[in-house]
């Protein structure tokens, strides 16, 4: 019975060595196919009356640099997709965010007390406006942290736009039905395309409310109609009575989207345009 | 045989694999990293001998692989994270008896070209299927070797009794194997348990 090592080929007429160099051990091993149901494993003394090695230690060397180099192609081959570095920018712009509302809570609190008027005024305030107040009022340390947040805020705006063209780039179907903000956060709750991908579309329906998901899996409360895809006006703007038709219809769609975002990876015009009829169609009460 | 100072257990090797103690010249082995020095400090276990090869799936950052590699005489090291993966092969890169495998425990034709018989089957893997990727990887097992399951029961089914989940595990085991020994590693590790099993002859 044929049995194919990684450091050749191996029957009853004997052995057919592949080479000792590393690399090309490496390609070759890649390909092999193995059946599990008669496979033996390796006496590393027939790689040595092969030829391929003289000793253990040589054959445990070659081994180690053979199935390192294809380690290394492997780690390189995951982290090559684009969506890759999408998922870490996207993570990145939602860590910002909280950083930013931390900082800008103590500021707040911290002018207030050098500042008493400034209490009933700035919880209305937009933030934006409350920080320009600070910087106008405050002195040393308040006023340089505040201008470190608006430096800050900066950052995040131009992330995000960087996040969101990525995004009509990586996954443009996607993209096009719920816009690529809000589409790289599903992509960065699913940990990459791929597994987007294979998602069913009641499964992205309601990624990121898993708190009231679970809660109701365990009885007693009522399922949650959206997660993350409730941030897309689609969704949020629809009329309550029709708001969980318009997610499901609207997740089912999006599944089909990422999937064609990583089989085909270009936009589907035909597809684009039937789907968004479908959702708009659900938004309209009857 | 496994080295104890007091009852500390340490492993001979070179130090500053990841940031542990080292104690006389020896790397010590914490039980509350690793399952494996914990089934160890609580008195199971399989001895580490000098001429034992070993397949340790689930090998992520190598800590726990590192400590196996300075007691044995090969282990092949099976992963299938990428990020882990790099730490695995910079540990592997400075211990000679470390082959480290990127491939999935739950497909052995993967690793299968490169693998021989081992003493020693170690399998720490988060998987709900856990017995039955050991059961898959028993083809590498020598007659009369060794498999230690590290049962992570909340992988298996976070809704389900601990107890319910070894069980479960045990039985599924006994079809192929002998079991040895079984022991849950609290207090170092909670809802693990070690199942020590041989294969028969």
């Amino acid at each position: 019975m044929l049995q194919r090592y990684w450091f050749g080929d191996v029957d009853e007429e004997g052995c057919r060595a592949a080479g000792t160099d590393p690399a090309a051990l490496a390609e070759r091993a890649a390909t092999l196919r193995t059946g599990m149901d008669s496979f033996v494993p390796i006496d590393w003394e027939v790689a040595r009356d092969c030829g391929v090695v003289r000793t253990r230690e040589e054959y445990v060397d070659l081994l180690r640099s053979v199935c390192t180099t294809l380690a290394r192609k492997k780690i390189a081959q995951s982290y090559q997709g684009r969506d890759v570095e999408l998922l870490q920018m996207v993570r990145m712009l939602d860590e910002l965010d909280n950083v930013i509302n931390l900082l800008q809570e103590r500021a707040a609190e911290w002018y207030q007390v050098t500042n008493p008027s400034f209490s009933r005024k700035y919880r209305s305030l937009p933030a934006k406006k409350m920080l320009g107040i600070i910087r106008k009022g405050a002195r040393g340390g308040l006023s340089d942290v505040a201008d470190e947040i608006d430096r800050l805020a900066g950052t995040r705006s131009r992330l995000m736009r960087e996040v969101s063209a990525r995004a009509d780039e990586v996954m443009p179907n996607t993209s096009a039905l719920i816009g690529g903000l809000v589409a790289a956060r599903l992509l960065s709750k699913a940990g990459g395309l791929e597994t987007l991908a294979r998602m069913p579309g009641s499964t992205i329906q309601v990624i990121g409310s898993e708190r009231a998901l679970f809660s109701h899996l365990r009885g007693g409360t009522p399922p949650p109609k959206h997660g993350i895809i409730f941030q897309h006006r689609r969704v949020h703007n629809a009329p309550r009575p029709v708001r969980g038709r318009v997610a499901r219809v609207l997740a089912a769609k999006l599944a089909i989207a990422a999937r064609l975002d990583y089989y085909r990876g270009e936009a589907v015009p035909e597809f684009l345009k039937s789907a968004q009829a479908r959702i708009d169609e659900a938004g309209v009460e009857a | 045989m496994m080295k104890w100072l007091g009852n500390v257990l340490v492993s001979p090797g070179e130090g500053g694999v990841y940031g542990e103690r080292t104690l006389d010249g020896y790397r010590v082995w914490d039980p509350y990293r690793s399952k494996l020095a914990a089934l160890y400090t609580l008195g199971g276990g399989v001895e580490l001998t000098p001429e034992i090869r070993v397949l340790y799936l689930g090998a992520a950052n190598g800590t726990t692989v590192s400590h196996v590699a300075d007691y044995v005489e090969t282990v092949y090291a099976v992963e299938f994270a990428p990020r882990p993966m790099q730490d695995l092969l910079e540990v592997a890169r400075r211990r000679r008896n470390i082959v480290p495998i990127m491939a999935d425990a739950n497909r052995p034709e993967e690793y299968a070209p490169f693998m021989e018989a081992v003493d020693l089957l170690y399998q720490d893997v988060a998987q709900p299927n856990q017995v039955e990727i050991a059961e898959r990887n028993l083809v590498f097992l020598k007659p009369g070797g060794h498999l230690i399951l590290m049962l992570k029961t909340r992988s298996v089914d976070v809704r389900r009794d601990p107890a319910e989940v070894l069980a479960e595990a045990r039985t599924g085991l006994e079809k192929r194997l002998d079991i040895a020994d079984v022991r849950w590693l609290d207090p170092y590790h909670h809802d693990h348990a070690a199942i020590v099993c041989s294969r028969r002859e």
